[in-house]
């Protein structure tokens, strides 16, 4: 009967917002600052929780999305070899775990950047059109999950209107 | 001591042909890779800068007395101290000592900082420079000391605001500060700066988009050195900036972060008394300043209504702006600016600010990974950007 996360990280904000943050100098302002902010995240995370994993896996299939896109890019020999780097990510299966999953989109990602540079050296003008067009489309999809993910810090008072 | 950014800049291997970048922006690159591997730093003991300035100051005003230090909150990027300092005739004068962390959300140089403030203190509001410790060799790492300037960032009941950013003042306040702010970044643009005493500046002159490609090129190599992950909307940023560079008919002297939250005013006349936070000032393109002054992360809706730093609504900044500095605002250059704004504020808080809290090398790591939340803000900005195209 191990406590669950939400139950442990309760007790955590409860502490520092009941017992640390009044015990607190009024001098020590940066210390104030800081537990708050812990305070805040520590929140935001508990809401968060539940649905980090299928969060960072909806990224995942978002990228492989967009890789999928792209890997029929056509230029000269960087835009080839970019082309077959992105091609080879995209076909990767992942491994289990939440670090697999990150390092798997970290690795498209990092295969698509490669293909945007290498298309700027001699991706033929079609191809440019054609990637520009698909990361606009499917970064604004992955933006607006990512605000609505980032809601809760507080920022972004645009949301509403996007 | 800290890295010798002039040593820094000596070694830098852009002073050998036409530099990609301004020559102590390459320094400052350079700072910032070679500081990764200096290990964590933590936010500096009251006791221990008690020390560093009474040792200072003795022998920089042997007989003057050092009264209490007290830590300012606030900011994102730097440790700052206020300190009173009493003459042997007993007047006292507040004091403010600005010092780098390891590793911050942006990298910039004090020396420059103190130089632009020594340009604008006498023509602005501005906190009037006292000291410089360039390199550390005083306070172990840059520092700079200036004159405390009264004045708040947002109205009382403004509630908590992360760095400044989406402050609300409201009416009357609006009002009393908006021409001001216009005023005082027209001023700003008008400064002098070829005259001025500003050695560790560099011109843009060696052909028209020079001033576009130098910022392009600063943003990019920081973004190269600390990201964690590559995000294609930034590659492709990147890419379409490099494509797009604008030719700069006028070189004016940049503020580089002028926004409300990086000016302090009395609340009761609603006067600005001091313009803050000049580390990112460059001689540049005037549009770069208006690009930012517009970022939507600085400003705020009301009845669906956007303003500007919460004081001007988009086309009625760009027309004041226009009145005030007989310029003309170019559609075309500002939008490559607004499209930079975003990129350099995606790698801001999405690699600088990251890299130095992962590397323990910043004194409110919590704050950098807070204000990380804001990087989806600037993709989504981008994406909108970048889909009006150059015509914008």
């Amino acid at each position: 009967m191990s406590p669950d996360a939400d139950e442990r990280l309760a007790s955590i904000v409860r502490a520092l917002s009941d017992v640390v943050l009044p015990s607190l100098p009024a001098e020590a302002g940066l210390a104030k600052e800081q537990v708050q902010l812990c305070i805040g995240h520590l929140q935001i995370l508990r809401a968060q929780l539940d649905h980090i994993h299928d969060y960072e896996a909806e990224e995942l299939a978002d990228a492989a999305a967009l890789g999928r896109m792209l890997t029929c890019c056509a230029g000269g020999p960087a835009t080839v070899s970019a082309r077959a780097r992105l091609r080879e990510a995209v076909a990767s299966e992942p491994g289990h775990g939440a670090a697999a999953i990150r390092a798997a989109r970290q690795q498209i990602n990092e295969a698509i950047g490669r293909l945007v540079e290498a298309v700027g050296i001699d991706g033929d003008d079609a191809c440019r059109a054609n990637l520009s067009r698909a990361i606009l489309q499917m970064e604004r999809q992955r933006s607006l999950k990512d605000r609505q993910w980032s809601a809760a810090f507080g920022f972004d008072a645009q949301l509403a209107s996007a | 001591m800290a890295l010798s950014l002039k040593t820094l800049a000596a070694e830098a291997p852009d002073r050998q042909s036409e530099p990609v970048m301004e020559p102590v922006c390459a320094a400052l690159v350079a700072r910032r890779a070679a500081t990764r591997d200096l290990g964590p730093y933590t936010a500096r003991a009251q006791a221990e800068v008690e020390d560093l300035l009474a040792r200072f100051l003795t022998r920089e005003r042997p007989r003057h007395t050092l009264g209490i230090v007290q830590r300012m909150g606030g900011g994102a990027s730097k440790e700052q101290f206020l300190f009173e300092l009493t003459s042997p005739g007993g007047s006292a004068e507040t004091s403010v000592l600005r010092m780098d962390p390891r590793g911050a959300i942006t990298e910039t140089d004090r020396q420059r900082e103190y130089e632009v403030l020594k340009l604008a203190e006498e023509r602005l509001p501005a906190p009037r420079p006292v000291w410089l410790d360039a390199d550390g060799s005083d306070f172990g790492q840059p520092a700079l000391i200036m004159q405390f300037a009264p004045g708040v960032t947002k109205p009382q009941g403004a509630g908590i605001k992360v760095s400044g950013l989406g402050t609300h003042l409201g009416e009357p306040l609006r009002s009393k500060l908006k021409g001001q702010f216009l005023d005082h970044l027209v001023a700003i643009h008008a400064l002098d700066w070829r005259s001025a005493e500003l050695p560790s500046f560099a011109a843009p002159t060696a052909c028209p988009t020079q001033a576009a490609l130098w910022s392009v090129n600063y943003w990019k190599a920081l973004w190269r050195l600390d990201r964690h992950e590559d995000r294609p909307i930034a590659a492709l940023a990147e890419q379409w900036l490099l494509d797009n560079l604008p030719a700069c008919d006028e070189l004016v002297l940049t503020h580089g972060d002028y926004r409300t939250g990086n000016y302090l005013f009395d609340e009761a006349s609603g006067r600005i008394t001091a313009l803050l936070d000049w580390e990112l000032a460059r001689i540049g393109d005037f549009h770069e300043d208006l690009a930012w002054v517009l970022m939507p992360v600085f400003g705020t809706i009301e009845d669906g209504v956007f303003r500007a730093s919460d004081l001007f609504e988009r086309e009625e900044f760009i027309t004041a702006y226009e009145a005030a500095s007989s310029r003309t605002v170019n559609r075309r250059t500002l939008h490559f600016y607004e499209v930079l704004s975003s990129w350099k504020c995606l790698i801001i808080v999405g690699a600088n600010g990251l890299a130095a809290a992962r590397a323990r090398q910043n004194h409110q790591d919590v704050l950098l990974t807070f204000l990380s939340a804001t990087t989806a803000l600037f993709t989504d900005d981008l994406c909108r950007l970048l889909s009006q195209g150059t015509d914008a």
